[in-house]
């Protein structure tokens, strides 16, 4: 099995994660995350989707594409901000949670926007 | 703030600008909209007390009587010819998992509440002007217990027995199981059982996280010195110093533990005697608490 992509836009509101939150557990599961993966993934997405919207400006929506790999899924967020700082600074707690979570987090800012993205290893080996 | 009086005498009276057109108005503003009208109670329940017959000559009677004496027989006779209402209302909240009597014991609370309030100089019918309160009462009931958001029964009690099969499945197999493995468990499709997962974060467990104070406080005593240092780094550092700073003890132990310490949930749950799912939704309600004043801080700039 190769990549496979899912992308997701909501509006720049946190009223939706529980639609991203939904959408990371349906594909982990498929991928035999186990509960506990599932838990941290979940946490992963949910801080990377709040620090982004903190980061919206005017920006009206959120884009999350989800790549389904081998016993990974990697999760990349932007938002569409005027804003080309640091999306996420390493010494913040946002950063350690992230981390710790996860098995590898990079940020970037481009003029697509401010970029979070993360790596999840996972599933029954 | 639940039990707003009813005011429908306000409401019939179109000099009045208090006037009351939309019933959604007399809502309590932060209850949640759960589909029970109170404008349409009253009419099923104006049918009801026709139907059984209660005598509204004898009740305002005796609310006379006891408006001018305040004695306590005649409220209890005005409770006693009021509890099918009571029960009524009862009823229409016994789906959320709380036993039926707990319900009307609840509700009467309310009725107590509104036949101490009832003023007769207002031309309505005392069932209209209680139904508010006692709603009100059952309400807060819940959102006092955690269930601030409407779970079914059927996925509480399925949340309920998931929590049971991965704690003996991480057991029987020495780590956290999957999704189809708990499926396969309790004889469900996945999707079923990730919606019952869904709903695990969907409220606070308030009543799961019983003791506060004293009892993790031994074994992580030698860790004390350290994590109050980083945690007290970070607070300088970081905008959420004071929410941070405000977590109940196990909250912060837990926190730091997992993103700073690098334990995954079942080593922080064999630590602290608790299970990994208990750990889990400590960590989901307490990042959800910094998000949330996170949010509100970003918003008031």
């Amino acid at each position: 099995m190769g990549t496979s992509t899912l992308h997701l836009e909501i509006p720049a509101s946190g009223v939706y994660l529980s639609v991203v939150r939904a959408a990371a557990t349906g594909l982990a599961a498929q991928l035999q995350f186990t509960y506990e993966e599932i838990d941290d993934l979940r946490i992963a997405v949910d801080e990377a989707c709040t620090q982004l919207l903190a980061r919206r400006g005017s920006a009206e929506t959120l884009r999350i594409d989800y790549h389904m790999e081998p016993a990974e899924l990697r999760v990349d967020v932007s938002v569409e901000a005027p804003d080309r700082g640091d999306p996420l600074e390493r010494d913040t707690f946002a950063w350690q949670i992230l981390t710790a979570v996860t098995d590898e987090v990079t940020e970037r800012s481009d003029a697509g926007g401010l970029h979070l993205s993360f790596r999840k290893h996972g599933g029954r080996t | 703030m639940t039990d707003v009086p009813f005011d429908a005498g306000a409401a019939t009276d179109p000099r009045d600008p208090r006037v009351v057109r939309d019933p959604q108005v007399v809502r309590d503003p932060d209850e949640e909209d759960d589909g029970l009208d109170t404008e349409e109670l009253s009419e099923d329940i104006a049918r009801l007390s026709n139907e059984r017959g209660v005598d509204r000559a004898y009740a305002k009677d005796l609310f006379r009587r006891f408006v001018s004496s305040r004695d306590p027989i005649l409220r209890e006779e005005l409770v006693g010819i009021h509890l099918p209402l009571v029960e009524y209302l009862a009823r229409r909240f016994r789906n959320r998992g709380e036993p039926l009597e707990d319900l009307i014991q609840v509700g009467t609370i309310g009725l107590l509440k509104a036949i101490d309030r009832f003023d007769l100089q207002r031309e309505v019918e005392f069932s209209t002007y209680a139904t508010p309160t006692i709603v009100g009462e059952l309400k807060r009931h819940f959102r006092d217990k955690g269930w601030a958001v409407r779970v079914p029964r059927r996925l509480q009690e399925l949340n309920l027995s998931l929590n049971k099969v991965v704690a003996e499945l991480s057991q029987e197999i020495g780590r956290s199981p999957t999704i189809s493995e708990i499926a396969a468990r309790v004889r469900l499709s996945e999707e079923e059982v990730l919606e019952g997962l869904d709903t695990s974060n969907a409220y606070a467990v308030i009543s799961l996280d019983a003791p506060a104070g004293g009892e993790d406080a031994p074994t992580v005593s030698e860790h004390i010195g350290s994590e109050d240092e980083s945690l007290e780094a970070l607070e300088y550092r970081a905008a959420l110093g004071p929410l941070i700073a405000e977590l109940p003890d196990r909250e912060r132990r837990i926190l730091y533990l997992r993103f700073f310490r690098g334990m995954t949930q079942s080593q922080i749950a064999a630590r602290l005697g608790i299970s990994q799912m208990h750990v889990s939704r400590l960590l989901n309600r307490t990042l959800g608490v910094l998000r949330a004043g996170l949010l509100a801080e970003d918003e008031s700039n």
